[in-house]
């Protein structure tokens, strides 16, 4: 994402938006910013809510509270949906009809010239078995035939509810390699899983749902935190003061007997070096990088994704 | 709303369901109407008398049987085309339609492509209208084909029988037309404000079924003798479809029920039209409300 995309309003913003049924809330004073150009992940357990706010952002579903935007105007507006493309939960199309044909028959919906439908069916690797019947697709196909629906429109904003549930490891490399194509150039997605290796493989940014509640919202990075090295040297003290000196050191700390030095983990013969001609003794040196699943578990308080 | 309509119309045109049940009715009317009829007063016996009748009355009995039976040869005649097939709409494809009509938007609930299609930009309205109007068109097709399959048969049987062919008049055929998608309409709009309402579509059929084969009839025999009750009654759907059929037949109404209320073809047209307005925009209305589970 360049400069000048990071400074254009987000293609999707949320402000106070909150979904009840009856004495359930589903979704409670939700604020996350899409920015024009990211992959921005929208990750959460299972009946976090992650749903619910996309079906908000469609229009499918009213809210109960708050506002929201998505490409300017009202969700589900035939305005604002027409940069859109959306695939929600489990891909529906009409089981009679053939790929092609539910594709032809969304087309005319969106009102995209026929010659797409042929366009989407190749991005999606579909055009082998677009001649068989909805209902004869595996499951895979199936999730295939949704994102090629979502692109349609050619649209500015992708919406994808967890494009990758219920398919086996192949299907799931897949559809990603297939997210990380569509996603490439202006185009914003946004992507919401559970998984969050997925997340941390697709995402530029994320925001972490849990019952209904945004709980952090930032890049990938902010979120995992700075990455560093972990040292096991003697004297301690001495080694954090010569480290927190050496070039490309954004600071030392000393962790329960050990020195965590905040830097990139490829400096790591650089630190060596610096504390070994220090007179130090240095026994063992290792990279430390949170993962996002360490982070949300943080977050969540353990709760499974 | 017209590329909703066009939309409509390539999913409808492709499923089964929107040409086996017109298939059956077609089949109904070819079978029941003429085929079996045909037979039926081809293969009359002739009478038996009993040793001693005079030959006078003998003969005047075989001339009484086929008088009797020319003139109901005559009814299956092109002539008669609109009088032979209008008592089916109410009875016949009133059902059909409304099956037709949960199909359309119910089944849409059942495969949860509301969704898939609402995002696609159509917006409520113009996708559900769109919807109606396809539904409209297979209606009007429905009505096209039942008469052309009546004309097709009547040609047949008068050929077979050496009966003169002659069309019915063609202000009398265009109104019958008229009356028959009028019919069709209210029952299917029927079907299709149900399944808004259920979000299912063996729910709606169910409930639209059991109205109108039993509860309306339920209701026309209760024991009230009331004025107002009386009154009520000229306004259901089900008896407004009858009297708008029945106003084609140049006989007196059979009078089955003797408590029936009388209604003319004006008044029947306008409760049918208003029944279908106010099916129309009632389902429009919450469809555009609701949440899309």
């Amino acid at each position: 994402m360049t400069e000048g995309e990071r400074r254009q309003p987000p293609l999707v913003e949320t402000s106070g938006l909150g979904k009840r049924y009856g004495a359930v809330t589903a979704v409670e004073d939700l604020n996350i910013s899409v920015r024009r150009g990211e992959v921005y992940g929208f990750l959460g357990p299972n009946g976090a809510g992650k749903t619910t706010t996309l079906r908000m952002l469609l229009g499918l579903v009213r809210p109960s509270s708050g506002t929201a935007t998505v490409l300017g105007g009202e969700p589900g507006s035939p305005q604002g949906l027409r940069g859109v493309g959306a695939l929600v939960e489990s891909p529906a199309f009409y089981p009679y009809l053939s790929g092609r044909d539910n594709l032809r028959v969304m087309a005319r919906y969106c009102e995209a010239p026929p010659s797409r439908v042929e366009e989407v069916l190749g991005q999606v690797e579909l055009a082998g078995r677009a001649r068989d019947k909805f209902k004869r697709y595996s499951l895979g196909m199936k999730q295939r035939l949704g994102v090629a629906g979502a692109l349609l429109k050619d649209p500015e904003l992708l919406v994808l509810d967890e494009p990758t549930n219920g398919l086996d490891p192949k299907g799931m490399a897949d559809m990603r390699a297939i997210i990380r194509r569509v996603g490439r150039g202006e185009r914003t997605v946004l992507l919401s899983s559970h998984l969050l290796g997925e997340v941390q493989q697709v995402c530029d940014r994320v925001g972490v749902i849990q019952r209904g509640r945004l709980l952090i919202e930032g890049t990938v990075e902010e979120l995992r935190g700075g990455s560093g090295i972990l040292v096991r040297v003697e004297p301690l003290e001495k080694a954090r003061e010569i480290a927190a000196g050496l070039d490309g050191v954004e600071g030392a700390q000393i962790r329960e007997g050990l020195l965590m030095v905040d830097t990139d983990p490829g400096r790591a013969a650089d630190v060596n070096a610096g504390l070994v001609s220090a007179g130090l003794r240095v026994s063992e040196l290792r990279p430390v990088e949170r993962s996002l699943e360490d982070v949300f578990l943080e977050l969540t308080g353990g709760e499974t994704v | 709303m017209l590329a909703s309509l066009g939309a409509e119309l390539l999913k409808i045109r492709r499923r089964p369901s929107t040409w086996v049940l017109p298939l059956i009715w077609l089949a109904i009317i070819v079978l029941l109407n003429y085929t079996l009829t045909y037979a039926l007063l081809s293969n009359v016996p002739p009478p038996t008398f009993p040793d001693g009748t005079p030959k006078a009355q003998q003969e005047r009995v075989r001339e009484q049987q086929e008088q009797f039976q020319e003139q109901q040869l005559r009814a299956l005649y092109p002539e008669n085309l609109v009088r032979n097939l209008i008592p089916g709409y109410p009875s016949v494809g009133a059902p059909i339609a409304l099956i037709l009509g949960a199909l359309t938007v119910g089944s849409e609930y059942g495969w949860a492509t509301f969704k898939t299609i609402l995002t696609q930009r159509p917006g409520r309205t113009a996708l559900f209208l769109g919807k109606l109007l396809a539904l409209g068109v297979i209606l009007a097709l429905l009505v096209a084909l039942t008469f052309a399959t009546g004309a097709l048969s009547s040609l047949v049987v008068a050929a077979l029988a050496g009966g003169q062919i002659k069309g019915p008049p063609p202000g009398e055929l265009l109104r019958a037309l008229g009356a028959g998608f009028l019919i069709l309409s209210v029952w299917a709009s029927l079907g299709a404000l149900l399944s808004t309402l259920l979000r299912s579509t063996a729910l709606s059929i169910g409930l639209g079924l059991v109205y109108s084969l039993v509860l309306e009839a339920v209701i026309f025999n209760l024991p009230i003798n009331s004025e107002s009750f009386t009154n009520a009654r000229k306004f259901f759907p089900g008896q407004n479809s009858s009297s708008l059929a029945d106003s084609f037949s140049t006989q007196a109404p059979t009078q089955l029920a003797p408590q029936t209320p009388q209604i003319d073809a004006a008044q029947a047209t306008l409760v049918l039209l208003a029944y279908t307005a106010v099916f129309v925009a009632l389902a429009v209305f919450v469809f555009s409300r609701r949440d899309v589970e």
